[in-house]
Protein backbone atom coordinates (compact mmCIF):
# COMPACT_ATOMS: atom_id res chain seq x y z
CA UNK A 1 0.00 0.00 0.00
CA UNK A 2 1.46 3.39 -0.93
CA UNK A 3 2.62 5.55 1.89
CA UNK A 4 0.07 8.28 1.26
CA UNK A 5 -2.72 5.74 1.87
CA UNK A 6 -1.60 5.12 5.40
CA UNK A 7 -1.35 8.65 6.62
CA UNK A 8 -4.90 9.83 5.96
CA UNK A 9 -6.37 7.12 8.18
CA UNK A 10 -5.19 9.07 11.16
CA UNK A 11 -6.79 12.24 9.90
CA UNK A 12 -10.18 11.05 10.92
CA UNK A 13 -8.92 10.10 14.31
CA UNK A 14 -9.27 13.51 15.86
CA UNK A 15 -12.91 13.73 15.00
CA UNK A 16 -15.00 11.93 12.44
CA UNK A 17 -15.98 14.50 9.87
CA UNK A 18 -19.54 13.40 9.51
CA UNK A 19 -20.31 13.77 13.17
CA UNK A 20 -18.69 17.16 13.43
CA UNK A 21 -20.16 18.57 10.29
CA UNK A 22 -23.52 16.87 10.41
CA UNK A 23 -24.81 15.34 13.60
CA UNK A 24 -23.05 17.99 15.56
CA UNK A 25 -25.13 20.60 13.80
CA UNK A 26 -28.61 19.23 14.09
CA UNK A 27 -30.83 21.91 15.46
CA UNK A 28 -33.15 24.20 13.58
CA UNK A 29 -34.62 26.33 16.36
CA UNK A 30 -33.25 29.40 17.97
CA UNK A 31 -30.72 27.16 19.54
CA UNK A 32 -27.10 26.14 19.62
CA UNK A 33 -25.20 26.16 16.35
CA UNK A 34 -23.02 23.14 17.00
CA UNK A 35 -25.51 20.70 18.52
CA UNK A 36 -29.13 20.03 19.40
CA UNK A 37 -31.83 21.61 21.57
CA UNK A 38 -34.98 20.50 23.35
CA UNK A 39 -37.18 23.34 22.11
CA UNK A 40 -40.45 22.30 20.48
CA UNK A 41 -41.47 21.86 16.87
CA UNK A 42 -45.21 22.49 16.62
CA UNK A 43 -47.30 19.62 15.35
CA UNK A 44 -47.44 19.77 11.57
CA UNK A 45 -44.72 22.43 11.39
CA UNK A 46 -41.66 22.11 9.18
CA UNK A 47 -38.37 23.72 9.99
CA UNK A 48 -35.30 23.76 7.85
CA UNK A 49 -31.77 24.89 8.19
CA UNK A 50 -28.92 25.31 5.77
CA UNK A 51 -25.50 25.73 7.27
CA UNK A 52 -22.20 26.27 5.54
CA UNK A 53 -19.26 24.74 7.40
CA UNK A 54 -15.54 25.08 6.75
CA UNK A 55 -13.14 22.93 8.67
CA UNK A 56 -9.42 23.57 8.42
CA UNK A 57 -6.71 21.28 9.77
CA UNK A 58 -3.13 22.02 8.96
CA UNK A 59 -0.93 21.69 12.02
CA UNK A 60 0.49 18.30 11.16
CA UNK A 61 2.92 16.70 13.63
CA UNK A 62 4.08 14.22 10.98
CA UNK A 63 6.51 14.73 8.09
CA UNK A 64 3.67 14.42 5.58
CA UNK A 65 2.74 18.06 6.31
CA UNK A 66 -0.92 17.29 5.76
CA UNK A 67 -3.31 20.11 5.12
CA UNK A 68 -6.99 19.23 5.21
CA UNK A 69 -9.87 21.45 4.17
CA UNK A 70 -13.49 20.33 4.31
CA UNK A 71 -16.27 22.57 3.08
CA UNK A 72 -19.78 21.37 3.73
CA UNK A 73 -23.30 22.54 3.13
CA UNK A 74 -25.48 20.81 5.69
CA UNK A 75 -29.23 20.79 5.18
CA UNK A 76 -31.56 19.88 8.04
CA UNK A 77 -35.28 19.27 7.66
CA UNK A 78 -37.41 18.83 10.77
CA UNK A 79 -41.07 17.96 11.20
CA UNK A 80 -43.30 18.06 14.25
CA UNK A 81 -45.01 14.66 14.18
CA UNK A 82 -46.67 15.30 17.54
CA UNK A 83 -46.19 18.11 20.06
CA UNK A 84 -43.51 16.00 21.74
CA UNK A 85 -42.05 13.97 18.88
CA UNK A 86 -39.98 15.69 16.21
CA UNK A 87 -38.36 13.90 13.27
CA UNK A 88 -35.28 15.12 11.44
CA UNK A 89 -33.22 14.41 8.38
CA UNK A 90 -29.72 15.78 7.88
CA UNK A 91 -27.92 15.64 4.55
CA UNK A 92 -24.46 17.14 4.03
CA UNK A 93 -22.89 18.09 0.74
CA UNK A 94 -19.15 17.75 1.16
CA UNK A 95 -16.09 19.06 -0.59
CA UNK A 96 -12.95 17.49 0.88
CA UNK A 97 -9.42 18.38 -0.06
CA UNK A 98 -6.20 16.94 1.33
CA UNK A 99 -2.70 18.14 0.48
CA UNK A 100 0.26 16.17 1.73
CA UNK A 101 3.88 15.52 0.96
CA UNK A 102 4.56 12.02 -0.29
CA UNK A 103 8.06 10.88 -1.24
CA UNK A 104 9.17 14.48 -1.59
CA UNK A 105 6.27 15.55 -3.75
CA UNK A 106 3.23 17.59 -2.85
CA UNK A 107 0.08 15.58 -3.54
CA UNK A 108 -3.50 16.82 -3.72
CA UNK A 109 -6.49 14.55 -3.26
CA UNK A 110 -10.09 15.67 -3.25
CA UNK A 111 -13.67 14.53 -3.49
CA UNK A 112 -17.02 16.30 -3.66
CA UNK A 113 -20.61 15.11 -3.33
CA UNK A 114 -23.39 14.17 -0.94
CA UNK A 115 -22.42 12.49 2.31
CA UNK A 116 -24.33 10.12 4.55
CA UNK A 117 -27.97 10.83 5.41
CA UNK A 118 -28.73 11.10 9.08
CA UNK A 119 -32.26 10.39 10.37
CA UNK A 120 -33.31 10.76 13.95
CA UNK A 121 -36.19 11.40 16.30
CA UNK A 122 -36.36 13.45 19.45
CA UNK A 123 -39.00 13.04 22.14
CA UNK A 124 -39.70 15.51 24.94
CA UNK A 125 -39.96 13.54 28.18
CA UNK A 126 -40.06 16.47 30.57
CA UNK A 127 -41.44 19.96 30.11
CA UNK A 128 -41.95 22.68 32.67
CA UNK A 129 -43.37 25.92 31.32
CA UNK A 130 -43.82 29.21 33.10
CA UNK A 131 -44.55 32.69 31.77
CA UNK A 132 -41.60 33.64 29.56
CA UNK A 133 -39.54 30.58 30.38
CA UNK A 134 -39.32 26.87 29.75
CA UNK A 135 -37.27 23.87 30.83
CA UNK A 136 -37.23 20.73 28.72
CA UNK A 137 -35.51 17.39 28.58
CA UNK A 138 -35.47 15.32 25.42
CA UNK A 139 -33.65 12.13 24.48
CA UNK A 140 -32.94 11.53 20.82
CA UNK A 141 -31.75 8.60 18.74
CA UNK A 142 -31.01 8.02 15.13
CA UNK A 143 -29.17 6.26 12.40
CA UNK A 144 -26.73 7.32 9.75
CA UNK A 145 -27.40 5.65 6.43
CA UNK A 146 -24.50 5.03 4.04
CA UNK A 147 -25.82 7.22 1.24
CA UNK A 148 -22.48 8.85 0.48
CA UNK A 149 -20.04 7.30 -1.97
CA UNK A 150 -17.60 5.03 -0.15
CA UNK A 151 -15.48 3.61 -2.95
CA UNK A 152 -14.34 6.73 -4.79
CA UNK A 153 -10.92 6.85 -6.46
CA UNK A 154 -8.68 9.45 -7.95
CA UNK A 155 -5.51 9.30 -10.07
CA UNK A 156 -3.62 7.96 -7.06
CA UNK A 157 -6.02 5.11 -6.44
CA UNK A 158 -8.83 4.46 -4.01
CA UNK A 159 -9.35 7.24 -1.50
CA UNK A 160 -8.79 6.19 2.12
CA UNK A 161 -12.01 5.69 4.12
CA UNK A 162 -11.95 8.97 6.05
CA UNK A 163 -11.87 10.87 2.77
CA UNK A 164 -14.69 9.03 1.18
CA UNK A 165 -17.93 11.02 1.19
CA UNK A 166 -19.71 8.23 3.05
CA UNK A 167 -18.66 5.74 5.69
CA UNK A 168 -20.26 2.77 3.97
CA UNK A 169 -21.68 1.62 7.30
CA UNK A 170 -24.94 2.00 9.19
CA UNK A 171 -24.03 3.91 12.33
CA UNK A 172 -26.11 4.63 15.41
CA UNK A 173 -26.17 7.68 17.60
CA UNK A 174 -28.22 8.99 20.48
CA UNK A 175 -28.20 11.20 23.50
CA UNK A 176 -30.01 13.49 25.85
CA UNK A 177 -30.44 17.23 25.54
CA UNK A 178 -31.78 19.72 28.05
CA UNK A 179 -32.79 23.29 27.42
CA UNK A 180 -33.56 26.12 29.80
CA UNK A 181 -34.85 29.17 28.02
CA UNK A 182 -35.99 32.55 29.30
CA UNK A 183 -36.67 35.77 27.44
CA UNK A 184 -33.12 36.90 28.23
CA UNK A 185 -31.02 33.75 28.08
CA UNK A 186 -30.93 30.20 26.86
CA UNK A 187 -28.79 27.34 28.10
CA UNK A 188 -28.56 24.01 26.30
CA UNK A 189 -26.56 20.97 27.28
CA UNK A 190 -26.24 17.69 25.48
CA UNK A 191 -24.64 14.34 26.18
CA UNK A 192 -24.38 12.06 23.19
CA UNK A 193 -22.68 8.96 21.87
CA UNK A 194 -22.11 7.55 18.45
CA UNK A 195 -21.39 3.92 17.60
CA UNK A 196 -19.61 3.43 14.31
CA UNK A 197 -19.63 0.16 12.42
CA UNK A 198 -17.16 -1.46 10.07
CA UNK A 199 -17.27 -1.09 6.31
CA UNK A 200 -14.60 -1.80 3.70
CA UNK A 201 -12.18 -2.95 6.41
CA UNK A 202 -12.37 0.36 8.25
CA UNK A 203 -14.20 1.23 11.44
CA UNK A 204 -14.03 4.74 12.83
CA UNK A 205 -13.68 4.96 16.60
CA UNK A 206 -16.83 5.38 18.63
CA UNK A 207 -17.48 8.85 19.98
CA UNK A 208 -18.82 10.54 23.06
CA UNK A 209 -19.37 14.25 23.45
CA UNK A 210 -20.65 16.82 25.89
CA UNK A 211 -21.87 20.09 24.50
CA UNK A 212 -22.85 23.30 26.25
CA UNK A 213 -24.33 26.50 24.91
CA UNK A 214 -25.20 29.84 26.43
CA UNK A 215 -27.15 32.41 24.46
CA UNK A 216 -27.74 35.90 25.80
CA UNK A 217 -30.05 38.46 24.26
CA UNK A 218 -27.97 41.55 23.55
CA UNK A 219 -30.59 43.41 21.52
CA UNK A 220 -33.21 44.69 22.08
CA UNK A 221 -32.21 45.47 25.64
CA UNK A 222 -35.85 46.00 26.62
CA UNK A 223 -38.92 44.29 25.25
CA UNK A 224 -41.80 46.55 24.29
CA UNK A 225 -44.50 44.23 23.06
CA UNK A 226 -44.91 42.24 19.88
CA UNK A 227 -42.37 39.74 18.60
CA UNK A 228 -39.19 41.69 17.90
CA UNK A 229 -36.11 40.12 16.37
CA UNK A 230 -33.57 39.03 18.98
CA UNK A 231 -29.83 39.38 18.58
CA UNK A 232 -28.11 36.77 20.71
CA UNK A 233 -24.48 36.58 21.68
CA UNK A 234 -23.57 32.90 21.79
CA UNK A 235 -20.84 30.93 23.49
CA UNK A 236 -20.67 27.18 23.00
CA UNK A 237 -18.28 24.45 24.02
CA UNK A 238 -17.86 20.94 22.67
CA UNK A 239 -15.91 18.28 24.49
CA UNK A 240 -15.40 15.43 22.05
CA UNK A 241 -13.77 12.08 22.69
CA UNK A 242 -13.16 9.57 19.93
CA UNK A 243 -11.79 6.07 20.28
CA UNK A 244 -9.13 4.68 17.97
CA UNK A 245 -10.04 3.68 14.45
CA UNK A 246 -9.63 0.09 13.33
CA UNK A 247 -8.11 -0.83 10.00
CA UNK A 248 -8.70 -4.46 9.11
CA UNK A 249 -9.32 -5.20 12.78
CA UNK A 250 -6.13 -3.48 14.01
CA UNK A 251 -6.27 -0.36 16.13
CA UNK A 252 -4.71 2.70 14.54
CA UNK A 253 -2.46 4.25 17.18
CA UNK A 254 -2.45 7.51 15.27
CA UNK A 255 -6.14 8.04 15.72
CA UNK A 256 -8.60 9.07 18.38
CA UNK A 257 -8.27 11.44 21.28
CA UNK A 258 -9.98 14.29 23.02
CA UNK A 259 -10.70 17.81 21.80
CA UNK A 260 -12.34 20.74 23.52
CA UNK A 261 -13.73 23.46 21.31
CA UNK A 262 -14.94 26.91 22.31
CA UNK A 263 -17.26 28.59 19.87
CA UNK A 264 -18.21 32.26 20.13
CA UNK A 265 -20.94 33.38 17.77
CA UNK A 266 -23.86 35.62 16.93
CA UNK A 267 -27.43 34.73 16.11
CA UNK A 268 -30.27 36.94 14.88
CA UNK A 269 -33.66 35.38 15.52
CA UNK A 270 -37.00 36.46 14.05
CA UNK A 271 -40.37 34.73 13.94
CA UNK A 272 -39.76 33.12 10.54
CA UNK A 273 -35.99 32.96 10.08
CA UNK A 274 -32.67 32.91 11.87
CA UNK A 275 -29.24 33.98 10.64
CA UNK A 276 -26.19 32.83 12.57
CA UNK A 277 -22.47 32.42 12.57
CA UNK A 278 -19.88 30.93 14.91
CA UNK A 279 -16.31 29.75 14.87
CA UNK A 280 -15.20 26.65 16.77
CA UNK A 281 -11.69 27.02 18.10
CA UNK A 282 -9.88 24.04 19.60
CA UNK A 283 -8.55 25.06 23.01
CA UNK A 284 -7.45 21.57 24.05
CA UNK A 285 -6.38 18.82 21.66
CA UNK A 286 -5.11 15.66 23.28
CA UNK A 287 -4.81 13.38 20.30
CA UNK A 288 -3.11 10.03 19.83
CA UNK A 289 0.08 9.72 17.81
CA UNK A 290 0.20 11.82 14.69
CA UNK A 291 -3.51 12.43 14.50
CA UNK A 292 -4.13 15.68 12.68
CA UNK A 293 -5.26 18.58 14.83
CA UNK A 294 -8.03 21.02 14.01
CA UNK A 295 -7.25 24.66 13.28
CA UNK A 296 -10.84 25.89 13.30
CA UNK A 297 -14.36 25.13 12.17
CA UNK A 298 -16.33 28.08 10.81
CA UNK A 299 -20.11 27.96 10.58
CA UNK A 300 -22.65 30.29 9.01
CA UNK A 301 -26.22 29.47 8.27
CA UNK A 302 -29.85 30.33 8.03
CA UNK A 303 -33.00 28.62 9.31
CA UNK A 304 -36.63 28.90 8.25
CA UNK A 305 -39.90 27.57 9.53
CA UNK A 306 -42.97 26.99 7.41
CA UNK B 1 -83.32 68.45 -5.83
CA UNK B 2 -81.22 70.36 -3.34
CA UNK B 3 -82.96 68.55 -0.45
CA UNK B 4 -82.36 65.21 -2.10
CA UNK B 5 -78.66 66.06 -2.48
CA UNK B 6 -78.32 66.96 1.21
CA UNK B 7 -80.19 63.79 2.23
CA UNK B 8 -77.84 61.67 0.13
CA UNK B 9 -74.81 63.46 1.51
CA UNK B 10 -76.16 62.95 5.03
CA UNK B 11 -76.61 59.21 4.50
CA UNK B 12 -73.17 58.98 2.97
CA UNK B 13 -71.63 60.90 5.88
CA UNK B 14 -73.26 58.62 8.44
CA UNK B 15 -72.08 55.55 6.51
CA UNK B 16 -68.54 56.91 6.35
CA UNK B 17 -68.59 57.72 10.06
CA UNK B 18 -69.93 54.33 11.08
CA UNK B 19 -67.95 52.17 8.68
CA UNK B 20 -64.81 51.94 10.86
CA UNK B 21 -66.96 50.59 13.67
CA UNK B 22 -68.61 48.15 11.31
CA UNK B 23 -65.18 46.99 10.09
CA UNK B 24 -63.94 46.63 13.64
CA UNK B 25 -66.80 44.40 14.61
CA UNK B 26 -65.73 41.02 15.92
CA UNK B 27 -64.13 39.56 18.96
CA UNK B 28 -60.65 39.41 20.37
CA UNK B 29 -59.42 36.43 22.36
CA UNK B 30 -56.46 36.90 24.64
CA UNK B 31 -54.72 33.61 25.30
CA UNK B 32 -52.04 33.39 27.95
CA UNK B 33 -49.32 30.90 27.08
CA UNK B 34 -46.54 29.58 29.30
CA UNK B 35 -43.14 28.53 27.98
CA UNK B 36 -42.99 30.98 25.09
CA UNK B 37 -39.60 32.71 25.25
CA UNK B 38 -38.23 33.28 21.76
CA UNK B 39 -39.42 34.83 18.49
CA UNK B 40 -38.83 31.70 16.41
CA UNK B 41 -41.06 29.60 18.66
CA UNK B 42 -43.95 32.06 18.31
CA UNK B 43 -44.60 31.06 14.71
CA UNK B 44 -45.73 27.57 15.72
CA UNK B 45 -48.57 29.07 17.73
CA UNK B 46 -49.48 31.55 15.02
CA UNK B 47 -49.67 28.75 12.49
CA UNK B 48 -52.04 26.71 14.63
CA UNK B 49 -54.50 29.60 15.06
CA UNK B 50 -54.35 30.55 11.39
CA UNK B 51 -55.92 27.22 10.54
CA UNK B 52 -59.18 28.26 12.18
CA UNK B 53 -61.79 29.58 9.78
CA UNK B 54 -62.82 33.11 10.72
CA UNK B 55 -59.61 34.07 12.49
CA UNK B 56 -58.57 37.38 10.98
CA UNK B 57 -55.44 38.44 12.77
CA UNK B 58 -52.96 37.09 15.31
CA UNK B 59 -50.61 39.21 17.38
CA UNK B 60 -48.26 37.94 20.04
CA UNK B 61 -46.77 39.80 22.95
CA UNK B 62 -43.71 37.75 23.71
CA UNK B 63 -42.85 39.54 26.93
CA UNK B 64 -46.30 39.03 28.44
CA UNK B 65 -46.86 35.62 26.89
CA UNK B 66 -50.19 36.64 25.38
CA UNK B 67 -51.58 35.64 22.01
CA UNK B 68 -54.19 38.09 20.67
CA UNK B 69 -56.58 36.43 18.27
CA UNK B 70 -58.96 38.67 16.32
CA UNK B 71 -61.87 36.77 14.89
CA UNK B 72 -65.29 37.26 13.36
CA UNK B 73 -68.28 37.45 15.70
CA UNK B 74 -69.47 33.97 14.89
CA UNK B 75 -66.15 32.32 15.69
CA UNK B 76 -66.34 30.59 19.02
CA UNK B 77 -63.04 29.43 20.45
CA UNK B 78 -63.72 27.10 23.31
CA UNK B 79 -61.19 26.69 26.10
CA UNK B 80 -60.69 23.05 25.20
CA UNK B 81 -59.96 23.87 21.59
CA UNK B 82 -57.48 26.59 22.48
CA UNK B 83 -55.84 24.32 25.00
CA UNK B 84 -55.36 21.71 22.28
CA UNK B 85 -53.93 24.28 19.85
CA UNK B 86 -51.42 25.53 22.39
CA UNK B 87 -50.50 21.99 23.34
CA UNK B 88 -50.01 21.08 19.66
CA UNK B 89 -47.63 24.01 19.39
CA UNK B 90 -45.55 22.51 22.16
CA UNK B 91 -46.46 25.03 24.88
CA UNK B 92 -48.68 25.20 27.95
CA UNK B 93 -52.08 26.87 28.01
CA UNK B 94 -52.79 29.15 30.98
CA UNK B 95 -56.02 31.11 30.40
CA UNK B 96 -58.28 32.75 27.85
CA UNK B 97 -60.50 35.86 27.82
CA UNK B 98 -62.95 37.03 25.18
CA UNK B 99 -63.79 40.65 24.48
CA UNK B 100 -65.63 42.50 21.73
CA UNK B 101 -63.33 44.51 19.51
Amino acid sequence: MPHHYQKPYSLASALVLGFLLGAGSLPAWSAPMTFNTALPVAEGEFITRIQGVRRQSGDDPSSADRDLTVNALVTVLGYGATPKLALFGVLPYLDKELRLTNEGQRVRRSKEGFGDLRLFGRYTVFQQDQPGRTFRLAPFAGIEAPTGEDDASDALGRLPPPFQLGSGSWDLFGGLVLTHQTLDDQIDSQLSVRFNNEANGFEAGDEARWDLSWQHRVWPRDLKGGVPGFLYGVLESNLVYQGKNEVNGIKDVNSGGTTLFLAPGLQYVTKRWIAETAIQLPVIQDLNGTALENDYIFRAGIRFNF
Amino acid sequence: MKKMFFKMMGVLGIWVLLSPFAMAAGVQYQVRVDGLACPYCAYGIEKQFKQIYGVEKIDIDLEKGIVFVDAADDVELSEDRVKTLINDSGFTYRSITREPR
